[in-house]
């Protein structure tokens, strides 16, 4: 019956249990100790913070001397007073000049179609969107803006981000990550190499529009990819250039580029903050000016602080490649929209940019002007190419040291500033900088 | 961590097997699968126990010595893109209670399954190789460890 049945099994199985081979009683045992050994060893938990006590606190307290977050000689204490709008004239410290120190290209910024379309748009909106893009920040003007800007560009998609700077600095570590390698030409701006630094990828530097450099750290990559297929399938490689460089003021060799991103696979994210609104028949920046298709380009981004006189930048590119961002760039998920009523400026700003493209040709005239008047002035060497919006003057011979350069430079402006003439100097994080440019 | 509770961890993975209850999951889970096993007609009850134990480290060697990285986009920019699910938990910080927990877990049931079929020799070679699959690269010495290169990348 079943109760003997089962009875018997289990003598059955004790049997078997004595009659166990030793090998693998002994391989239980061991392993019974480990559990013993595991159970009774000390279990280490985390997060054990330890406590000050209340007399600790107050010699900590005590201890904290603090210092003056700017020393009194710092020179940013020292600086000119603008009053009103920086347009074609600026008024510095009370004295009306002519300017040459702001990068308002277009004379957009004091323009009263953009002016009159923000105030309409301040009057509706009022002027914070109280939150970001994904959470009850977008308007219905960020929405028109993108598509605006993906019109213009010929992009399938757009993404606005509320600061220039933090766009590119977003975008890149939104793609790359740990382990992925990124090209970079050793010009690169400021907020590029800041991204560059938040995507902790692996960073190889090329010399400036060196194709043949870049080339040569493609070719020792490929080796490498050659050498170990299987960590290759997981790297992401990109290069990352200025469409015009803002410490060259000259621009990137495009269908180059495009011809080693085809020939070793890696992909392309283009920075025009210079070169948007600049370059190009229709201001579409440096793909248009060297006639590459846009689509060849990754991932294109600019600010619209420069060309376009509003607040904020845009990346452009395939929708698959955008949408990304709209999860994973950090400065677009998690800080305010940019206020509605710089939106609507923007929108304006590229309504007038696409209605009359004669701008551009009048500013690439103005700046083969300039480049010519200043070209051969004694003592100054002029950097950058003819149509380049913004040049940069560096002293032929240096004084010595970089302090003493920045000085006569500092002296020149000053002059210049006297003689009703705004320039600027060109001021770097002297310590943050990879690669410092000179003095200019 | 707690599922549907506001946490902040960069990383999920790493505090997931403190979560409430999921123990008790795991132990269910592994109990379920042996009772849908022994409902199967014509398979011995000593089969049973080492298709239970086969099945269990598998899915064990799988989840958590196999798969890397993060179901889920993490804001440190990939940190623990290749390494496995236990190199993650409890930040890489041995002999914790669920890293104790993971690991006694397959010895019982090692015990069990040699005990329910009779220290059978045959049973006993694919019972232990299955175990040590998945007891070797829980040792504190195989932490980031890639032995031949195997499952690097």
């Amino acid at each position: 019956n079943m109760a003997s049945g089962q009875q018997w099994v289990l003598v059955e199985m004790v049997q078997a249990f004595y009659e166990a081979p030793a090998y693998h009683l002994i391989l239980e045992g061991i392993l019974i100790l480990w559990i013993i050994r595991l159970v009774f060893s000390k279990t280490y938990k985390l997060h054990e913070t330890s406590k000050l006590t209340e007399k600790e606190k107050e010699d900590l307290i005590e201890e904290w001397q603090p210092e003056p977050l700017v020393s009194k000689d710092h020179p940013s204490l020292s600086y000119d007073v603008v009053t009103g709008p920086p347009s074609h004239k600026i008024i510095i410290n009370g004295k009306e000049c002519i300017n040459f120190a702001s990068f308002n290209f277009l004379g957009l910024l004091d323009n009263e179609r953009v002016k009159v379309s923000a105030l309409a748009s301040l009057k509706k909106y009022g002027v914070g969107t109280c939150g970001p893009r994904g959470f009850y920040g977008t308007f219905d003007v960020h929405l028109e803006l993108e598509t605006h800007l993906a019109k213009f560009m010929k992009t399938e998609e757009a993404i606005i981000y509320s600061y220039g700077f933090a766009t590119i600095a977003s975008a890149i570590p939104a793609y790359s990550k740990r382990g992925d390698i990124i090209f970079v030409d050793e010009a690169a701006c400021f907020s590029i190499q800041k991204g560059l630094q938040a995507s902790r990828s692996l960073i190889k530097y090329f010399k400036h529009n060196d194709m043949e450099d870049l080339e040569r750290l493609l070719k020792e990559q490929e080796l490498e990819d050659h050498k170990n297929p299987r960590k290759a399938r997981v790297t992401r490689k990109f290069i990352v250039v200025e469409g015009l460089y803002i410490n060259t003021a000259d621009i990137c060799p495009l269908p180059k580029l495009v011809k080693l991103k085809y020939k070793y696979k890696v992909r392309i994210f283009l920075e025009e903050s210079m070169s948007f609104g600049v370059l190009g028949e229709h201001g579409r920046g440096v793909t248009e000016h060297f006639g590459i298709n846009i689509e060849d380009i990754d991932l294109i981004s600019a600010n619209m602080e420069n060309a376009v006189a509003s607040i904020g930048g845009f990346c452009c590119g395939r929708s698959f490649v955008i949408d990304h961002q709209r999860l994973s760039g950090q400065g677009y998920c998690f800080s305010a929209s940019l206020p509605p009523m710089l939106a609507a400026a923007a929108i304006e700003a590229l309504s007038i940019m696409e209605e009359d493209p004669d701008i551009f040709t009048v500013l690439r005239e103005k700046c083969k002007h300039v480049y010519k008047a200043l070209e051969g002035t004694p003592g100054l060497k002029l950097v950058g190419v003819p149509f380049a919006p913004a040049l940069h003057l560096q002293l032929e011979r240096s004084l010595g040291s970089r302090d003493a350069d920045m000085q006569l430079l500092r002296t020149i402006v000053d002059h210049c500033l006297e003689r009703r003439v705004a320039l600027t100097l060109a001021r770097y994080l002297e310590k943050d900088e990879r690669f410092l440019p000179p003095p200019r | 961590m707690n599922v549907g509770v506001a946490h902040s961890e960069v990383n999920p993975n790493t505090r997931v097997m403190n979560s409430r209850g999921i123990w008790l999951t795991y132990l269910l889970l592994t109990i379920v699968l042996h009772i849908v096993l022994l409902s199967i007609p014509f398979i011995s009850v000593p089969l049973v126990w080492t298709l239970t134990n086969v099945i269990h480290n598998l899915a064990m060697y799988l989840f958590l010595h196999t798969v890397k990285g993060t179901p889920f986009e993490t804001p440190d920019q990939g940190k623990a893109r290749l390494l496995t699910h236990w190199e993650q938990i409890d930040y890489g910080v041995q002999f914790t209670s669920s890293r104790k927990f993971l690991t006694i877990s397959p010895i019982v049931l090692y015990i069990l399954a040699s005990f329910y079929t009779k220290y059978d020799a045959t049973h006993f070679l694919i019972n232990t190789g299955s175990l040590l699959s998945v007891l070797i690269p829980k040792l504190p010495q195989f932490h980031g460890v890639r032995i031949f290169g195997i499952n690097k990348y």
